[in-house]
């Protein structure tokens, strides 16, 4: 009975379908080069295999792979000589969002008392990442990047980096000079996440969420940034 | 398509916004919600996107598309544990009255629609969106099948035995 089809096609038209977001300007910063973006990741596991041969190379007196207890997703690698990273491009932050928006993808994310100036949302790596920035993305004051779940990071450290550890949340580490910082995607491959500000860098844990707060700051304000998160 | 295969992130632009309507409509009749639509959609752009590597030169993009979409979506239905269906209606009639006859100048008048509209909404799920893929969204048997994660001759086959259902109930 071809009428029913036709009243089917006609009825079709006239469904109330929600509107159809603009999901080609909301998907714009999450595309990565199929091609281009093997080779960062080789280059990475490159650097994550120099680090471990160079840490099992030299004498354990001088090397040790700390792992920080209640920092269970950070893993600090210690080698003499840090590998050569690549120069830093721009800032691979994922979508700008508002803090509403961002807060409603990923509930889970903390916010420090002082408001950040900008919001942004990937998920480059399982379960998400948030980075909020304090300043302007070309002059960047503080960035504070926050995963959850497996991510999992791993620090390479230098001889001469400062590693303490800190009363934050469920425990944190306190870096003082260079190191990089790796992170795992979602298929598994090794990224290198560049120490960005170079300067210091607060990570620590809360709950399942694992954040790293870097700038030119000292530590007490990043202890008190960091215990001001909620 | 071969400039997007390329890595050609403008040109893989296009492409979403040539099939974000589709995608975005596929996935709210799986997912169940608008909100739940919008996300399953977008990663499922972002996840073509990261695939296109494995896309056979040639073959149709769309059915492939919506296949990712619609698994990102149903995915997301599972997550929540919801099990109540979309209920699907129709836009509220335009109270001006003096909106445009279609070409065929045959509308459906209010109350056939409605009882019409009941009549889906009746069938059970499988049943459903197969007449939602086949008629409300005018996909292919073949996009259908894609959508729906089933064989071609599935399509076929439920799309009849719908259609009888329907008939019954819609006489």
């Amino acid at each position: 009975m071809p009428e029913l089809e036709t009243a089917l096609r006609q009825l079709g038209a006239e469904i109330d379908f929600p509107a159809a977001p603009d999901l080609a300007s909301s998907i714009r910063g999450r595309l990565e080069r199929p091609r281009s973006w093997r080779r960062p990741a080789l280059i990475a596991l490159a650097i994550v295999v120099v680090a471990i041969g160079a840490a099992l190379a030299v004498p354990p007196a001088r090397t040790a792979i700390l792992d920080w207890l209640g920092l269970r997703n950070v893993s600090v690698v210690r080698v003499d000589h840090l590998p050569s990273a690549r120069p830093l491009g721009r800032l691979d932050l994922g979508t700008e969002l508002t803090l509403v928006e961002a807060k409603r993808l990923a509930p889970w994310m903390l916010v420090p008392e002082d408001a950040p100036d900008h919001a942004y949302i990937s998920d480059v790596v399982p379960g998400g990442r948030v980075t909020l920035l304090w300043g302007t993305p070309s002059n960047v004051r503080l960035l504070l990047t926050e995963t959850t779940g497996r991510a999992y990071i791993e620090k390479v450290v230098q001889g001469d980096t400062g590693v303490e550890r800190v009363r934050v949340g469920q425990g944190g580490a306190w870096f003082r000079g260079s190191h990089i910082v790796m992170f795992q995607d979602r298929d598994g491959g090794f990224h290198e996440g560049r120490a960005r500000l170079a300067a210091s860098t607060l990570a620590w844990q809360q709950g399942d969420v694992t954040l790293r707060l870097e700038g030119d700051i000292s530590r007490e304000k990043a202890l008190r940034i960091a215990r001001s998160t909620r | 398509m071969e400039r997007a295969r390329r890595g050609d992130e403008d040109a893989y632009e296009e492409l979403v916004r040539a099939h974000q309507g589709i995608a975005f409509r596929t996935a709210y009749l799986l997912a169940g919600n608008a909100a739940d639509a919008e996300e399953a959609a977008q990663d499922g752009f972002v996840k073509a996107y990261r695939a296109l590597g494995r896309f056979r030169a040639g073959s149709p993009f769309r059915p492939w598309l919506l296949q990712i979409v619609a698994n990102e979506a149903r995915n997301r239905r599972r997550s929540s544990g919801r099990r109540t269906a979309l209920a699907l209606r129709a836009a509220a009639e335009d109270s001006s009255g003096d909106a445009a006859p279609s070409p065929e100048g045959v509308l459906l008048a209010g109350e056939d629609r409605e009882r019409l509209l009941a009549a889906v909404n009746g069938l059970r799920e499988e049943e459903r969106l197969v007449i939602a893929c086949r008629f409300f969204l005018e996909l292919s048997e073949e996009e259908t099948a894609a959508a729906l994660d089933v064989r071609p001759g599935t399509v076929k086959s439920r799309t009849s035995r719908a259609l009888d259902h329907l008939r019954e109930t819609y006489a």
